[in-house]
């Protein structure tokens, strides 16, 4: 199945994303894991005629040409992939497993993309609980487009947004910053 | 305000001993300067010992372990599960200690058992299977705010007036006799002053900081214990190593989650209140432990704690050098020349009666009473007689395991939306514990029910239980502070296993609370 | 070392977000049944402790698996609470269920006598009967049996012409095409010829057993597991390149529920089993079969509805876009709500106005829609939609086998 743009993590920041998209006359499919929180932004999206395919995940790895994804495939579809010119990784943080944090490292799941975070997990937080916790800033690293890095070189087409972001992001804004990039 | 006897402490062995007391027909009054079982009481393993563990090296300790463990499983029957206890040997260790271990639990009155490796795995699917032996003994599992909660209760019962969150500030001496103490309010403010011929210490670890506020000097070696909660039941019996007692070789089934511990390290005195579980004794935990269940290895961790044993030197070693691991019944009218004063400290949970049975007779001694201790044939409230289910749902069972037939003072008929439902606590039960069981704030409440115990370690639940037991309290506004003082208190127990599926529940929890301030 | 096994279903890996009571259509109509965290993850660690923590109200549960669906944490709910009732149900289950749940038993008994049975099934003082003592609702529209078993029509008339094609697919049918609706496995063998490939049946076929398991008899399930999971090894081992299905819950019962529910291995097998929209779509995309629409075709308004159990294999896209290939179609796709009939859940008295009030949102939108048919590829979300709405009802097997071209 070909689109223009596939996004990988149908959360706030993804279908926020996907919405400009669709506006601008893109064909989008959005992949979420569950079924996303917010209601407004996944019926938007239906309206605007995007793909939204819940209760999938994408599986790991992708394929590739040099540094320029393909397509992905996912749990549900089985042989038949995701094509596109663009991807966006929103999967969020832990909570909806965009990391994964084992006793001694954190890690991107899907593309191993690289991360901004404290090795010693004795700092990933702090005895304040009503203070930002340091693993709320992990996530990927990415280059001025909002590029993700993967095997040390930025990913031609996969672009990050919204909480797998590291730092603090205004989940909309890294939408719809983002979404520049792509129209 | 004049009493009997003063009981500075609200961990199992002071409330133990104002329920002794009580009984006894002395008029007692009980200060604990936090929430009853605040201190090592509520920071166990939940081990109701069978004594095996001592029998090898100190047979009298474990004699005196099985006999009150015998005791306990009647009078608190609603308190422990008797699951019985396995002690496996695993390739790596001294096979020959089997028979030692059993001839030895024989010798102190354990009854102790040996299994055949093959129905050990039968009967316990999640332990080690490469066990090469295993010896059954009659370890079980006790809850220790559920014990604590009942004594109180059974004492309270019998008039005696136990004052939480008052601290003593000082010792109240009249002509070299200690006649009664001064204490502060801390809910209110305000200053208090109680007088008694008798004041037991009975502070735990905090005891020799007590005894120093009238000048005596009781050596005392803190020594901080780490554990482990699984979230979920991993074996059905305790399951011990069949060695020289070690670190992280005991796992404990604890209502509905898994116990694992301990370790072992000197802390200074000063430090006790502020004790914090360390990256490295999260490891070693793990590390030893996996070897008692592989389940260990794949077993979401909820949280980690620590308490501080009071272990007290013998008196009789000038160098401080040797601890006494038995109860330490200290008499101040002959030791130090303070009559009116005696402490009670050392021991262990499973051995708590016993020492408070010590405590009373010594009291009663100095006033002259002549009154029987009935504490080990009285059962506590609760106990006395199977709970009746009054309908079939889940929240109901689950307030029985909890309070045995004291939910019969549960509204279930109109009060049974469930607020906790991790660990099935209703509206019922929980107005229950702000009528009869002293509860302050969520913390108090938690240690009364289970709510915040379960999984998500309140992240559910929290806002809810804060309006509801602020409601009950006739203080609404203060829902806010108890969510926040409560966040807090959980918060300290999740950073140190925080990875995983636990990082996952504290990015939830930060979400739902963090801009709660 | 605490390293998670994600696909261990394991109910620890609930982080108790209710994402999955907010979708529940049960718990938004019926306020005594506790939710699927409740009945699932947070029930489980006390029923690990003492099996008496069993709560009967568990049985409400639809095994809609939207809770599945809308989990974030990996945690398989629904089947939790499936393998509850399997475990821990005690009392015996009355006679209704028994004969609700053995779909084969019945069908065989009603099918030669079809034509009597359809109108007994109809007539008031029946109605009443089944209502007052089988707790059978009296409002509940029964499906008519056919006249002639579809296996027998297939080995009639059908069979003889699938031996010219080289390419095969085997065909599991299930109950509701055998004993009620024999049309929708014609349309199938007509679709599958018209694709270039013969059909054949299995060689021995029981009814997946999804009933059974709702009903607790998870040992005649299993026996009909067996039965099934050894004729479709056998078919696929003997060149047929898939088995296909017409019925959503079907295929998810055989996929995932013979694993994750009772136990057995289809890991061989799972990736054959094809619900026939998607087969067709991949067959398509590969460029391997042609289909050719007749022309003219009269324009068609149609509506699609997913099915619980097509939301949850997420393959209710290849039905779709199998749709859209047809000339002269205008597709509506509905948005995904539970149609409340559950298989024989609502055919059960105590349960019949539940599902009444759990469909209407999706009956309103359908009538809104005005569609000449709907689209479905759940049996029993046709009979509930047929009974609710009063409009036609097929499956996408049937649309596009009546547009293509011979």
């Amino acid at each position: 199945m070909k689109f223009d743009t596939v996004i990988i993590g149908g959360g706030l920041a993804g279908l926020t994303a996907g919405c400009i998209l669709l506006r601008a006359g893109q064909k989008v499919a959005a992949v979420t894991k569950g079924l996303s929180l917010n209601e407004a932004p996944r019926n938007r999206f239906v309206a605007l005629g995007g793909v939204y395919l819940p209760g999938d995940s994408v599986l790991p790895g992708g394929e590739w040409r040099k540094n320029r994804l393909l397509r992905v495939y996912t749990k549900n579809l089985g042989k038949t992939p995701l094509e596109a010119e663009n991807f966006i990784l929103s999967t969020g943080k832990f909570f909806s497993r965009g990391l994964i944090a084992t006793m001694s490292e954190i890690k991107e799941p899907l593309f191993n993309c690289e991360l901004d975070y404290d090795t010693d997990r004795g700092k990933w937080c702090v005895s304040e609980f009503f203070e930002r916790q340091p693993f709320e800033n992990f996530g990927v690293r990415t280059d001025g487009q909002g590029r993700v890095f993967v095997n040390g070189r930025v990913a031609e087409n996969l672009y990050a947004a919204g909480e797998i972001l590291a730092g603090e992001i205004d989940i909309e804004q890294s939408a719809a910053q983002l979404c520049r990039n792509l129209i | 305000m004049n009493f009997d006897v003063i009981i500075i402490g609200g961990g199992i062995t002071g409330v133990s001993t104002a329920r002794d007391c009580a009984l006894r027909g002395l008029k007692v009054v009980l200060l604990e300067r936090d929430d009853l079982t605040a201190g090592a009481t509520g920071r166990n393993h939940g081990l109701l010992h069978s004594g095996s563990r001592y029998a090898v090296t100190d047979t009298e300790s474990a004699a005196e372990c099985i006999r009150e463990n015998l005791i306990l499983k009647k009078i608190a029957s609603h308190c422990i599960e008797d699951t019985g206890g396995l002690s496996i040997t695993l390739p790596e260790d001294d096979p020959d200690y089997q028979s030692t271990f059993v001839d030895s639990c024989r010798a102190a009155g354990i009854d102790a058992q040996v299994l055949d490796p093959e129905e050990v795995r039968r009967l316990e699917p999640n332990v080690n299977p490469d066990l090469i032996g295993a010896v059954r003994v009659p370890d079980a599992s006790v809850d220790p705010f559920r014990l604590t909660t009942a004594t109180a209760l059974d004492a309270t019962m019998h008039g005696a007036v136990i004052l939480t969150y008052h601290e003593v500030l000082d010792f109240i001496i009249s002509r070299g006799r200690m006649v009664g103490v001064k204490a502060l309010d801390r809910r209110s403010g305000r200053t208090v002053s109680l007088h008694a011929p008798i004041t037991v210490n009975a502070a735990g670890i905090w005891g020799a900081r007590m005894a120093e506020k009238c000048g005596i000097k009781i050596g005392m070696y803190p020594a901080k214990g780490s554990l482990l909660i699984f979230g979920h039941r991993i074996c059905k019996m305790v399951v011990n190593r069949c060695r020289k007692p070690s670190n992280a070789d005991i796992l404990v089934p604890g209502d509905v989650v898994s116990v694992l511990g301990t370790t072992s390290s000197k802390v200074p005195l000063d430090e006790c209140d502020n004790i914090r579980v360390t990256a490295s004794e999260v490891d070693e935990l793990l590390l030893e432990g996996v070897k008692l269940s592989p389940k260990i290895a794949v077993s979401r961790v909820l949280r980690a704690y620590a308490g501080v044993r009071p272990l007290v030197a013998s008196d009789d070693d000038p160098t401080g050098r040797s601890i006494s691991r038995g109860i330490v019944l200290l008499d101040h009218e002959t030791r130090d020349g303070m009559p009116g004063f005696i402490t009670i400290t050392g021991g262990k949970l499973t051995t708590h009666r016993l020492m408070a049975e010590q405590a009373a007779d010594l009291v009663c001694a100095k006033l002259h009473v002549d009154s029987p201790c009935r504490t080990a044939e009285l059962p506590l409230p609760g106990s006395e007689e199977p709970a009746e289910m009054p309908d079939k749902k889940i929240s109901t069972r689950a307030a029985a395991t909890r309070h045995g037939s004291r939910i019969s003072q549960m509204d279930f008929a109109q009060k049974s939306e469930v607020i906790c439902q991790c660990e099935h606590v209703t509206r019922a039960e929980i107005e229950y514990a702000v009528r009869c069981l002293d509860v302050h704030n969520l913390i108090d409440l938690r240690r009364r029910t289970r709510i915040g115990m379960g999984t998500c370690q309140g992240t559910f639940c929290m806002s809810k239980v804060a309006a509801v037991l602020a409601e009950a309290l006739g203080t609404p506004e203060k829902a806010p502070e108890f969510v926040r003082e409560y966040a807090r208190e959980r918060w300290k127990g999740i950073i140190p296993v925080c990875w995983g599926e636990s990082l996952r529940e504290a990015e939830y929890m930060r979400k739902q609370y963090g801009n709660e301030i | 070392m605490q390293e998670l096994d994600l696909s261990a279903n394991d109910f620890e890996l609930c982080l108790k977000c209710n994402l999955c009571t907010t979708v529940c259509p049960m718990l938004a109509v019926n306020p005594h049944y506790p939710g699927p965290k409740q009945a699932g993850p947070d029930g489980e660690r006390y029923r690990l402790k003492d099996p008496e923590f069993y709560d009967l109200t568990l049985k409400y549960c639809l095994n809609c698996k939207r809770c599945e669906v809308a989990c974030p944490s990996d945690v398989r709910v629904g089947d939790i609470i499936q393998s509850a009732r399997l475990s821990f149900a005690r009392s015996s289950a009355p006679l209704r269920d028994h004969l609700l749940a053995d779909t084969d038993f019945v069908g065989k008994l009603a099918t030669p006598f079809a034509p009597v049975v359809n109108s007994v099934l109809g007539w008031e003082p029946v109605r009443k009967v089944l209502d007052s003592v089988f707790a059978v609702d009296r409002r509940r529209v029964f499906p008519s049996y056919a006249r002639e078993r579809f296996s027998s029509w297939f080995r009639r008339t059908a069979r003889p012409m699938q031996e010219a094609f080289s390419r095969k697919v085997a065909y599991f049918h299930g109950c509701y095409v055998e004993y009620n609706y024999p049309q929708l496995g014609k349309d199938l063998v007509k679709l599958a010829n018209a694709a270039g490939y013969g059909v054949e049946l299995l060689e021995d076929e029981r009814c997946c057993g999804v009933a059974m398991l709702s009903n607790g008899f998870s040992d005649k399930a299993r026996k009909s597991a067996q039965t099934n999971i050894a004729a479709i090894r056998k078919a696929l081992s003997g060149g047929a390149e898939a088995v296909l299905t017409t019925g959503s819950t079907c295929t998810l019962t055989m996929r995932e529920e013979y694993a994750n529910v009772l136990g057995m291995d289809v890991s061989d097998i799972v990736d054959g089993i094809q619900l026939a929209t998607k087969w067709l779509y991949e067959r398509l995309e590969e460029g391997t079969v042609a289909l050719n629409f007749r022309s003219p075709l009269k324009p068609l308004k149609l509506a699609y509805h997913s099915a619980c159990h097509m939301v949850k294999l997420g393959w209710s896209i290849f039905s779709t876009e199998m749709l859209r290939k047809i000339p002269g179609v205008e597709l509506t796709v509905l948005d995904p709500k539970c149609c409340g009939i559950a298989g024989t859940f609502g055919f059960k008295k105590e349960n019949y106005d539940y599902s009444q009030k759990i469909g209407q949102p999706l009956f309103d939108e359908i009538l809104s829609a005005a569609p000449d048919i709907v689209v479905t590829d759940c049996e029993t979300c046709k009979w509930q939609i047929e009974m609710s709405t009063g409009l036609s009802v097929q499956n996408p097997v049937s649309i596009l086998a009546q547009a293509v071209s011979e």
